[in-house]
């Protein structure tokens, strides 16, 4: 089994350096906590214009440098209880920071440079961009009720939040306000109760791939129901489908998730939004990604037991079918940033994979690997 | 896997929610299972608490009670869990839970069949519904999850089990303890610690049973086949000896118990006048040495007698009823002064 792996790793492994990512040392993760100072006016990404590159992708490896990643963990007390959370950001070839945030906190993007931030100290919900190239923050929006996860348009002058009362947690809906500053509008009605689904323990703000789409995903204990809105009509089509579990994510009118499983592997559907027709991309599968290539998008997702695991490849149909040759080792594919607790933009047609699947500070060695041929590149050389 | 396979593991998935959305009144059953690769039947899988990520105390001595209960309750050959530093699979808390974006704990079997993972989210983790209390970390307060059933259906789920499927009013809600909504304190079933009947029938489909005495869950409605052997003839005054093997009908469906014999049950003989309708019971057969073999001898007959042995549906076991062929011994009288204490062979 373990010769197979190593016929399959093909090209050789490049080092980013040599692509040309110096890297410098780790401003210090493991540094005291960074309380980002307030944006200049006229300075910082933290303008709408800073985050219209929301979409855009670096053109390789190479373009990663200056990029920002993101990851959050929890914070434990002594007897094992949350205390907070630390948020870990950085640019890639660059250092890293960590701010503390209490419980009741998220990170989200990155857009262009910004991480957003949203922290509640059980009055009132703050967001913040935060823009990791010029280490400063600005705010975006308080909120008196509990704003649990926020995105920013693909053109970067818009800020969608979902928020939940603050005191019975009930859904309070979506939410849009220009990054500019204005008033708040609701775009998306709370989304009724419904038995099957069970009560809700996670709604996902994300873009389809192509950006067109406001991606809303909302699960019960397993189930899960999507809402796609145009944010240009306020059109929504409702997936609501018991079957469905947690979004891998959305291109071409195709809501890609995985079955209702609560664990891996796990089958994965594609379900065309318009006429609910399903397709089965894959029966067991470990960890996912939606990805955009020169050849359209792709479904990237584990597949075979630990022994055997490679990456397998396929259209939104499920078709054409390809395995991408891959390291073998604990390096896990990293899925989409709701799921990992970490972010980072990263070139079309490339997928990251790193120790237990996430986005990991300075220690790590997470390598990216390119589809069409299973080039591999170290990521973890841009730390150094 | 071709087209058509596909096709058809889609109906699966497709027809399995639709059973539970549209018509659960007949959805009730053994609990769905998940692809994949079994482990070994009684396979110890040992697990480690994985580093830097190990559960607070009182969340270790609630999965350990976990990993007891599914050993002790799972009535089957499934795999058994055991603790050891050096396991080779793991469970860890808090940091890293790859959950996905919902849930309160959850496992990988990627590993199987070497192997699992299990993570449990940490106390005091938020929710859009508000905030995850473990029990056994928070006094027990109402509103709580008890980690002990957390861990007992995770543990459930690792074997290859899925979530039950409910009836619409959840009246069959204590069958499972895989289900997909885990009950907070105070409710009914919160604090289960046992797997339940429709846990226990898939763990036997996928593993088997512990031994051929123990009894099938009854959430199984397995149908059974009863024979019998007898002579054709005895002589006037000679015993016939009976002789019964009860089996599990041998069906793909029944999966890993098709053919099972089945053994230390009550199998009732039964004998009738040649074209009498009514049937009389003589007695009850006893253990023989074969698995799910039973014998009977009926004494000093004199009577040419039908006979048959009769298997009733137990109470408390997932089997069929079954009533074996008719068999009819002759009795011969004969010229002698006493005839031979002979038997003519069965089958002869």
């Amino acid at each position: 089994m373990e010769k197979r792996w190593l016929l399959r790793l093909g090209p050789p492994l490049v080092a980013v350096g040599a692509l040309g990512l110096v890297a410098s040392v780790s401003a210090g993760a493991g540094d005291r906590p960074w309380d980002p100072p307030d944006c200049r006016p006229d300075g910082g990404s933290g303008t709408p214009a800073g985050a219209a590159a929301a979409l855009s992708r670096p053109g390789g490896p190479e373009g990663l440098v200056g990029e920002a990643w993101f990851r959050l963990d929890p914070v434990l007390d002594g007897g094992g209880t949350l205390a907070g959370q630390r948020l870990e950001l950085g640019l890639h070839g660059g250092g890293s920071r960590h701010v503390e945030l209490p419980p009741e906190s998220f990170a989200a993007g990155p857009f262009g440079g910004l991480v957003l931030v949203g922290s509640d100290d059980g009055n009132v919900s703050t967001i913040r961009a935060i823009d990791a190239s010029a280490a400063c923050a600005r705010l975006i929006a308080r909120e008196s009720s509990v704003v649990r996860r926020a995105v920013i348009d693909p053109a970067g002058t818009t800020f969608y939040e979902f928020r939940v009362d603050r005191a019975t947690r009930a859904d309070l809906g979506v939410w849009r306000r220009p990054l500019a500053g204005g008033a708040a509008a609701r775009v998306l009605a709370p989304l009724p109760a419904d038995g099957l689904f069970g009560r809700t323990f996670s709604t996902e703000l994300s873009w389809s791939l192509e950006g067109d789409r406001l991606v809303v995903q909302q699960c019960g204990y397993t189930s899960c129901r999507t809402r796609l809105v145009d944010p240009g009509t306020g059109h929504v089509n409702t997936i609501a489908r018991p079957e469905l579990g947690e979004l891998v994510g959305v291109a071409d009118g195709r809501v890609v998730a995985y079955a209702a499983c609560h664990g891996l592997p796990c089958p994965i559907l594609s379900v065309e939004a318009s006429t609910g027709r399903t397709a089965l991309v894959a029966e067991a599968a470990g960890l996912a990604q939606l990805v955009s290539t020169d050849a359209g998008p792709r479904i990237v997702h584990e597949n075979g037991p630990d022994t055997d695991r490679h990456l397998r490849s396929t259209d939104l149909g499920g078709g054409s079918a390809v395995t991408v040759p891959a390291p073998a080792g604990d390096l896990r594919l990293v899925p989409a940033s709701s799921r990992a607790s970490a972010g980072t933009q990263l070139p079309a047609g490339w997928v990251l994979l790193a120790p237990d699947g996430r986005r990991a500070g300075g220690s790590s060695r997470p390598v990216l690997v390119r589809l069409a041929d299973g080039l591999t590149v170290s990521l973890g050389e841009v730390n150094r | 896997m071709n087209r058509s396979s596909r096709r058809a593991f889609l109906g699966v998935i497709l027809g399995a929610a639709a059973v539970a959305a549209a018509v659960p009144a007949a959805a009730h059953g053994p609990d769905p299972v998940f692809g994949g690769v079994l482990y070994a039947q009684n396979q110890e899988l040992r697990f480690r608490w994985k580093a830097n990520q190990a559960p607070p105390a009182a969340m270790q001595a609630a999965i350990l009670q976990g990993a007891t209960d599914a050993n002790a309750t799972r009535n089957s050959r499934a795999a058994t869990f055991r603790h050891d530093p050096a396991g080779t699979s793991w469970i860890n808390y808090g940091l890293d839970v790859a959950c996905g974006v919902n849930g309160l704990a959850c496992f990988s079997r990627l590993g199987a069949p070497n192997s699992f993972t299990m993570s449990f989210r940490e106390n005091g983790h938020r929710y859009d519904w508000g905030v995850l209390r473990w029990c056994e970390m928070t006094g027990r307060p109402d509103g709580c999850f008890d980690a002990r059933n957390s861990a007992l259906d995770e543990f459930g789920h690792v074997e290859i089990l899925a979530h039950h499927v409910n009836f619409a009013d959840q009246s069959d809600y204590r069958d499972a303890v895989v289900q997909t909504i885990q009950r907070v304190k105070p409710r009914d079933g919160y604090d289960a610690h046992v797997f339940g009947r429709c846990d226990v029938a898939s763990l036997q489909r996928k593993y088997d049973m512990l031994n051929w005495a123990a009894k099938y869950s009854t959430c199984l409605d397995l149908a059974t086949t009863l024979t019998i052997s007898a002579p054709a003839w005895v002589y006037l005054g000679a015993s016939v000896p009976l002789s019964a093997t009860l089996k599990i009908v041998d069906l793909d469906a029944y999966e890993r118990l098709g053919g099972n014999p089945v053994s230390s049950r009550t199998i009732t003989v039964q004998r009738r006048l040649p074209g009498a309708a009514a049937w009389v019971s003589v007695g009850t057969m006893v253990a023989a040495a074969g698995a799910g073999t039973y014998t009977f001898t009926a004494p000093s007959q004199t009577t040419t007698y039908e006979w048959r042995a009769v298997f009733t549906k137990p109470a408390g076991d997932g089997l069929r009823g079954d009533s074996s062929p008719i068999v009819t011994v002759t009795v011969l009288s004969c010229r002698q002064t006493s005839c031979p204490q002979s038997v003519q062979p069965a089958g002869q």
